[in-house]
């Protein structure tokens, strides 16, 4: 007895002393990542790594090829979230209390102002870089082998990141969140404007009823802030994650990014991999290798890896990292120097004037001003029902990883974009210049002007340009290449007109300072 | 390792990183308010009179000063900065430090009170310029110019305290808006006319509230509201508002125009002991709602905005012809188709006996010489001779269908005044003998040569123009 017990406290004696060993060793599985096979250990032993492949395509690492953009709008997100947790932290979802909770953050919360800055810029800049992700996915026609499932997880995450801004730009209850909201639940009522016109919006007003369940009342108040607050900090981020990692996991069943299917290593390459060091393990030195056979190619292939891949510890994680750091630089860098705005507390009595949606809408906004039905919902929906049926549409999938597919496909995409800008520029100007048919005809039934208002005309043009280009080249990705350029060049043109080109009761001026003074 | 692409990417990234959050930190070390602080904290020590004020000088913490007043949701920060207001070594110390002008401070402490209860601006903000609020702040109440601050004492204390114990600017204002006739055209508390905007809560109105166009320097309520006293059509180009100002009396209103408030304050704040109701006899009340419009009432004035002429109503031919019963039915109903709108009850809040005490103001000057009678009854009129007569001779001013206005000098005659209120007799009795005063001739008698029986067709006609649709 007395020796077992002794043993015992030797044991326990000597795990203490390795307590360190042990509990590292527990983290970290496979060691200190110094060989290949730890390296290879190291990504699928680790819960939040394994998610991405053991070893990655040198393509997938080439700055020039996926820009990154993907990354960026994941670690924006990161960002966004953790510099959200300490925004929560302070702010009071009340409308007596949340605009001077703001305030507070503002003045006298250390680090508040950037951390609320830091907030507001990663949320707006991942709708850019979402929309960049989108462009370059969709350039090196990666929406294809498989991957159409994934295009419209991406199309869902795009609209989800448009959802969190929007909620997010209501909570600080200042003037601009107030008209915004107000702006927002016009839009989600603007079904109203065919049922007035079918004369049944006494029988079933579902723009009147949308409206209300969004608000949780019939004007902006307690309720809705209530309501866009848990959109904001629960359901949305809880949907976007959820998503997100079936995007993730998608990524990888697909078999990882895509990438031509003729691949040459250059030798830039060398810049941004470290080649495996092919030593011990399964490359162990005391084997000697003979040539088996000629093959064609430059020189014997001794320091590439299977398949054109390298290691992903230390290769793609390196470039993650430095991806992270570097988004994280450049928020901060411009926090730092421009503040996210604050009007003054929203006041239901004094509307702003031009009342606008946030700027990723005013593209909508300037729709909207030409019908409510058309421009609110209408036009966004049919081309997002565009843009999730590109996949099913083309199947031309040999040019999968090649930017632009071929010269071709640049060549389209350079006259899709000068015709879209022209032509658009052109619908604005003529309308801005010499109104609609509501000016000509005072009395024309509205919904000839639903049905044929500047959006739908240009609606129509684009499809009609997009099957052109189908009829002309014989192609259907080069049709898929002319209807995005076009969505892409109509979202800036019209965010642009929306943002800058419009001012108080929606006239037109070439810049803000053109404004009247109020 | 050979990534050299992303290792650089790294390195500048991380440094990048560094260096604005370090010149974050740095920047939030030095804000505005520590700065003064620190430079207080240096006059305190550099001019203490002995060891042990040094010592206490020595002592003073640089931190956030905030005022929190529950009962007011007050939270003011203003004495991080201006942090000897009340330290009475500071009375000759320049800005931010000097100490509180006046003995305000010793009745108002505070701790108590705050400062943006009185001052506006934003009390929460911790830098000069957005808690000052002026320029473009995005805040709705900026710091109050001292020449209006006795705005605020008039929030809680009543009027004769504040002519006793030095707020007279604000008495001598609200004297001047029960004079000057403001509420003829401005409702307050629902009593007054319609043809301006209501002034409740008006000085609690934000910056966005009113259209700065127009004003001059700093677009802030309290230029606007002056400058609109100064010259109303500099600031509104289509106002209607008549002002008759001396030198200061635009400020002295301007003062009151910001005590009047939608804000209540706490009842354990206010002060009111002697409240003094301000006179309602006929010529308080005639001054009240009348006299914007119609001053003393002895002349006729031709207005250039109202683009027509203000009867003069206290001068005796008007008075001989028209007998109290009917200037009471004018004043209830009103002149439809002019700036003379209805002061019933229902319209203007104004009670009825209210109106009695002003028509027999307004009579006091009559000289009981009625008219010779017309008898209007007595005649059998002829409305088709009637309507020959009219279009001769009165429809060069009335109009053809009586509608008045539009740059033609007579009133409108097809309005429920002319055509309900007003009897035949008073009607004929003005055809005959005219309005002095007015453009409105004699016609009767030896004046145009209208004949009495002229006259009552005319009348019979013209009491037709109410039924015609």
């Amino acid at each position: 007895m007395d020796g077992t017990k002794q043993s015992g406290l030797v044991k326990f004696k000597d795990n203490l002393f390795t307590v360190k060993d042990s509990l590292l060793g527990s983290f970290i599985r496979s060691g200190a990542p110094t060989s290949d096979r730890s390296r290879t250990a190291i990504m699928f032993n680790n819960f939040f790594l394994h998610v991405q492949t053991v070893k990655t395509h040198i393509n997938t690492l080439r700055p020039s090829y996926t820009l990154g953009m993907g990354l960026i709008a994941l670690f924006l997100m990161i960002i966004a979230f953790i510099s959200g947790i300490f925004l929560m932290v302070y702010y009071n979802p009340s409308i007596e209390n949340a605009f001077n909770s703001v305030k507070d953050i503002n003045f006298v919360v250390s680090g508040g102002k950037l951390m609320r800055n830091v907030h507001k810029w990663s949320g707006e800049a991942m709708i850019i870089f979402v929309l960049f992700h989108m462009t370059r996915v969709f350039y090196t026609s990666s929406y294809l082998r498989g991957r159409e499932f994934n295009w419209l997880i991406g199309i869902v995450l795009l609209v989800l990141t448009f959802l969190l801004n929007l909620t997010g730009y209501m909570l600080p209850w200042d003037q601009l969140s107030y008209w915004a909201l107000v702006i927002v639940a016009n839009i989600i009522a603007a079904p109203l404007e065919m049922t007035d016109i079918m004369g049944v919006t006494k029988y079933f007003d579902i723009g009147g009823i949308s409206k209300e369940l969004f608000l949780g009342g019939l004007v902006p108040g307690k309720e809705a802030l209530n309501r866009v607050y848990l959109f904001h900090i629960m359901l949305l981020p809880a949907a976007i994650l959820i998503i997100l990692g079936v995007h993730f996991w998608r990524i990888r069943k697909d078999g990882g990014l895509t990438r031509p299917d003729k691949f040459d290593r250059k030798d830039t390459d060398t810049t941004y991999i470290t080649p495996p060091d092919k030593t011990g393990d399964i490359f162990p030195t005391y084997k000697t290798y003979g040539l088996m056979e000629l093959a064609k190619g430059k020189t014997p292939a001794v320091d590439n890896d299977v398949e054109n891949t390298v290691l992903s510890w230390p290769n793609l994680l390196i470039a993650e990292l430095a991806v992270m750091m570097f988004t994280l630089a450049a928020v901060v860098a411009y926090s730092f120097y421009i503040d996210a705005p604050l009007k003054e507390l929203a006041n239901p009595a004094i509307p702003e004037n031009p009342a606008k949606a946030p700027w990723y809408f005013l593209g909508l906004q300037e729709l909207v001003g030409y019908s409510a039905f058309m421009g609110g919902q209408g036009i966004p929906m049919a081309a997002l029902l565009g843009l999730a049926l590109i996949p099913f549409l083309d199947r031309e999938s040999e040019h999968t990883g090649i930017w632009f597919s071929n010269k071709q496909g640049l060549t389209v995409t350079i006259i899709s974009f000068i015709v879209g800008t022209v032509g658009l520029i052109g619908t604005l100007a003529f309308t801005i210049q010499y109104g609609w048919f509501r000016n000509w005809w005072p009395n024309i039934p509205q919904i000839v002007i639903v049905m044929i208002n500047p959006g739908t005309i240009w609606l129509g043009f684009v499809m009609i340009w997009s099957l052109a280009t189908i009829k002309i080249t014989g192609s259907t990705r080069m049709g898929a290449i002319a209807l995005f350029t076009i969505f892409l060049v109509s979202y800036i043109i019209l965010t642009y007109t929306g943002t800058v080109l419009r001012g108080p009761n929606w006239d037109f001026f070439w810049s803000q300072s053109e404004w009247p003074i109020h | 390792m050979h990534s050299r692409f992303y290792l650089s990417l790294l390195l500048i990234s991380s440094l990048v990183l560094m260096m604005f959050i370090g010149m974050g930190v740095y920047r939030e070390m030095t804000s505005e308010w520590k700065t003064y602080q620190t430079e207080y904290k240096n006059m305190l020590v550099r001019n203490a009179e002995d060891d042990a004020a040094r010592k206490r000088a020595e002592k003073l913490e640089i931190g956030l000063r905030q005022n929190y007043v529950a009962s007011l949701n007050k939270s003011d920060r203003c004495m991080s900065c201006h942090i000897g207001v009340e330290n009475p070594y500071m009375a000759k110390a320049d800005q931010p430090f000097t100490l509180h002008s006046g003995d305000y401070i010793e009745n108002h402490p505070v701790d108590k009170f705050g400062c943006t209860i009185c001052h506006y601006g934003q009390g929460r903000a911790t830098n000069k310029k957005e808690a000052h609020g002026k320029g473009h702040t995005h805040w709705d109440y900026p710091i109050i110019p001292t020449k209006y601050i006795q705005s605020a004492c008039a929030k809680c204390h009543d009027y004769k305290m504040l002519q006793e114990e030095g707020a007279e600017l604000v008495v001598k204002g609200e004297k001047l808006f029960r004079e000057k006739g403001c509420r003829g055209c401005h409702k307050l508390n629902g009593v007054g006319g319609d043809l301006g905007k209501a002034l409740d809560g008006i000085g609690s109105k934000p910056r966005a509230y009113y259209a700065m166009k127009h004003v001059v320097g700093e677009h802030t309520a309290y230029n606007w509201i002056k400058q609109h006293f100064d010259d109303p059509r500099a600031i509104v180009p289509t106002s209607e508002m008549r002002v008759f100002m001396e030198e200061d009396e635009s400020d002295l209103l301007t003062t009151y125009i910001f005590s009047i408030r939608e804000e209540e304050m706490p009842s354990k704040y206010r002060f009111l002991k002697n409240i003094v109701t301000p006179p309602r006899d006929g010529e308080s009340l005639y001054k009240m709602f009348c006299v914007a419009c119609h001053g003393s009432g002895k002349i006729s004035v031709y207005d250039e905005i109202f683009d027509r002429t203000i009867p003069a109503i206290t001068n005796p031919p008007f008075l001989r012809s028209a007998d109290n019963k009917t200037i009471k039915n004018i004043v209830m109903e009103g002149r439809g188709g002019t700036q003379m709108t209805s002061w019933k009850t229902t319209a203007s809040g104004l009670k009825e006996e209210d109106v009695d005490k002003i028509v027999e103001y307004v009579a006091s000057s009559r000289t009981y010489e009625r008219p010779e009678p017309f008898n209007y009854l007595e005649f059998q009129t002829n409305i088709d001779s009637g309507m020959r007569l009219y279009n001769n001779r009165c429809s060069y001013c009335h109009g053809k269908e009586g509608k008045g206005g539009n740059r033609q000098l007579g009133i409108n005659l097809k309005n429920s005044t002319v055509q309900q209120v007003l009897d035949p007799e008073f009607l004929a009795l003005t055809i005959r003998d005219g309005r002095e005063g007015t453009p409105m001739p004699s016609f009767g008698g030896d004046g145009l040569g209208l004949s009495d029986q002229n006259i009552a067709d005319v009348v019979a006609y013209v009491k037709t123009f109410g039924k015609k649709k």
